[in-house]
């Protein structure tokens, strides 16, 4: 019986995956995961409730209200924050349960190595995720990575420990103080604009420590939906990492940024006003948006939607064109978007949009910056040269909102900024929209 | 279940091979709501947590240590799914 309803289990998880291929049917794919969850969940009760004490019941009874209060409350934009959150939580969860296996029963030698792997990996993903939360909320600044590249050998090592050290609570314990320490040290040398890959990663290996704990209590199903959360943390990992042209080492080593070249504009931007923007935009007949990390700091989203209402209503053309790495986790923009009622049908990706900017009449960034440097193309001294960027240059008109010409995450001047067909609306992304909007109603 | 130890890695190479082909074919649009998903489904770890904390009854504080582990693991799955189904209800209203 049990063994029936865990293949009915596992089958769900795979169905749901599949029906989270398309937008109109992702919801139901949720309901098809959560089902899967609970007859898991059940599953290992095996059908024997009166095993479990009143603290045991209390615990999850007090932790689902929990989850549920702080998912309510969450805004859409602190979502990366939330993820990074739970991922810590889950990883967390896994490491302790390796511990406690490797401090109660007698584990054949096979399941030593399993068991370490697993708090390690789940030690590691606990502190790692709290340390990103933290830079997501922009309460750290960035450490230098030198040292920190040389401590993180440290932590493939101690996973072969038990093979030339007899295994004591000691050992076990320094093994966590390493795993800890090395999860907090490495995401601290990781910049702010890395964190889709870190958050990712992470996703991934709560995944990985998940699915190595169901090696430990032998449990199929924990194996098989771990593997899962295993290969979908590293699919989004490995696409915003060639979103990026870089490697995943190359992230995870951090310090990326700490760049002096060429940052010196060689003459002044093209100001403009949200008169100029307006007009501009009423006199064309495709306008494409280009949303970044600015949007979402500037809570911007309902003003964006409000233009393209306007627009809209002008029979103007409007789309908006998403770069994989733009905000802080994979698809961050996206939601946001969604978050206004915007269709998702009118979001573009990268490979999708790109041959459209030279037949577009104005193209509107907010608080996009490396994602539109077209150095990424032409300087092969650049940093981010290689790295897929939007060809927004190649439009007919382009206007930046933008609080000031600092350069972004990659620390790099952006030519685009004073391109001939480029013009500056220096201001915050919502208000310099508001702006737009008012003048609009003037035109 | 029990399994030998060569057909559960036959297993956990085929649930990544699914895994992965089908989460390949899932569009940049929906990478938030993905990632909130397949988080939620990693706190499946409770089952490993449930599973043991019969058996650390002699000990106060391993026992303790478990219910941290059933504490995290819950909030993972229900604050997950939750939030997860509230990003996907945004997406659902366009159609």
């Amino acid at each position: 019986m049990i063994e029936i309803i865990l293949l009915i289990s596992a089958v769900l998880f795979i169905f749901a995956l599949k029906l989270f291929g398309r937008p109109s049917t992702a919801h139901r794919a949720n309901l098809f995961a959560m089902l899967a969850m609970a007859l898991a969940v059940f599953s290992a009760f095996n059908f024997d409730f009166s095993k479990y004490d009143s603290a045991f019941y209390i615990t999850i009874v007090i932790s689902g209200l929990l989850g549920v209060l702080i998912s309510k409350r969450v805004q859409m934009t602190q979502m990366p924050e939330l993820v990074g959150l739970f991922n810590g939580f889950g990883g967390g969860a896994s490491g302790a349960i390796a511990y406690v296996e490797l401090s109660n029963s007698s584990l054949p030698f096979n399941d030593y190595f399993v068991a370490i792997f697993s708090m390690v990996i789940g030690m590691f993903t606990f502190s790692g995720s709290l340390i990103a939360v933290m830079k997501l909320r922009g309460k750290l600044n960035n450490f230098s990575s030198k040292f920190a590249n040389i401590f993180s050998v440290f932590l493939p090592a101690i996973i072969l420990i038990p093979a030339v050290l007899e295994i004591d609570n000691f050992v076990i314990e320094f093994i966590i103080l390493v795993a800890l320490t090395t999860g907090v040290i490495r995401v601290a040398v990781i910049g702010g604009a890395d964190m889709p890959v870190v958050i990712a990663f992470l996703n991934s290996l709560s995944g990985i420590a998940a699915m190595s704990a169901g090696f430990i209590v032998n449990s199929i199903i924990l194996i098989v939906a771990g593997a899962l959360v295993g290969a979908s943390g590293i699919i989004l990992t490995l696409l915003m990492c060639a979103a990026m042209n870089r490697t995943l080492l190359d992230v995870l080593k951090g310090g990326f940024g700490n760049t002096t070249v060429n940052n010196e504009y060689v003459k002044d931007p093209i100001s403009t006003s949200p008169e100029d923007v307006a007009i501009q935009l009423s006199y064309a007949e495709s306008v494409i948006i280009v949303p970044g990390y600015g949007m979402a700091v500037a809570q911007a989203q309902a003003a964006v939607k409000e233009l393209t209402n306007t627009l809209k209503d002008k029979n103007i053309e409007v789309k908006f064109a998403i770069h994989p790495v733009a905000g802080r986790m994979p698809g961050h923009m996206n939601v946001l978007l969604a978050e206004v009622d915007i269709d998702y049908e009118d979001m573009f990706t990268l490979e999708d949009i790109n041959s459209d900017f030279s037949s577009t009449d104005v193209v509107l960034v907010l608080g996009a910056n490396d994602v539109v440097n077209p150095m990424a193309r032409t300087d092969e001294d650049s940093p981010i040269y290689g790295m897929p960027i939007l060809d927004v240059d190649l439009a007919r008109q382009v206007i930046v909102i933008k609080r000031s010409m600092s350069p972004g995450y990659a620390g790099i001047a952006n030519p685009l900024f004073i391109n001939d067909n480029a013009k500056m609306l220096f201001t915050d992304a919502k208000e310099g929209l508001e702006n737009i909007i008012k003048s609009f109603e003037l035109v | 279940m029990e399994a030998t130890f060569l057909l559960t890695l036959l297993i956990t190479f085929l649930a990544s091979f699914i895994g992965y082909e089908l989460i390949s074919k899932i569009p940049q649009t929906l990478h938030t709501p993905l990632m909130s998903g397949s988080n939620a489904i990693s706190g499946i770890t409770l089952i490993a947590a449930i599973l043991i904390y019969p058996e650390v009854r002699e000990s106060q504080i391993l026992q303790i240590i478990v219910l941290i582990a059933i504490s995290f693991a819950t909030l993972n799955i229900v604050g997950g799914f939750s939030v997860t189904g509230r990003i996907l209800e945004m997406f659902k209203k366009n159609d």
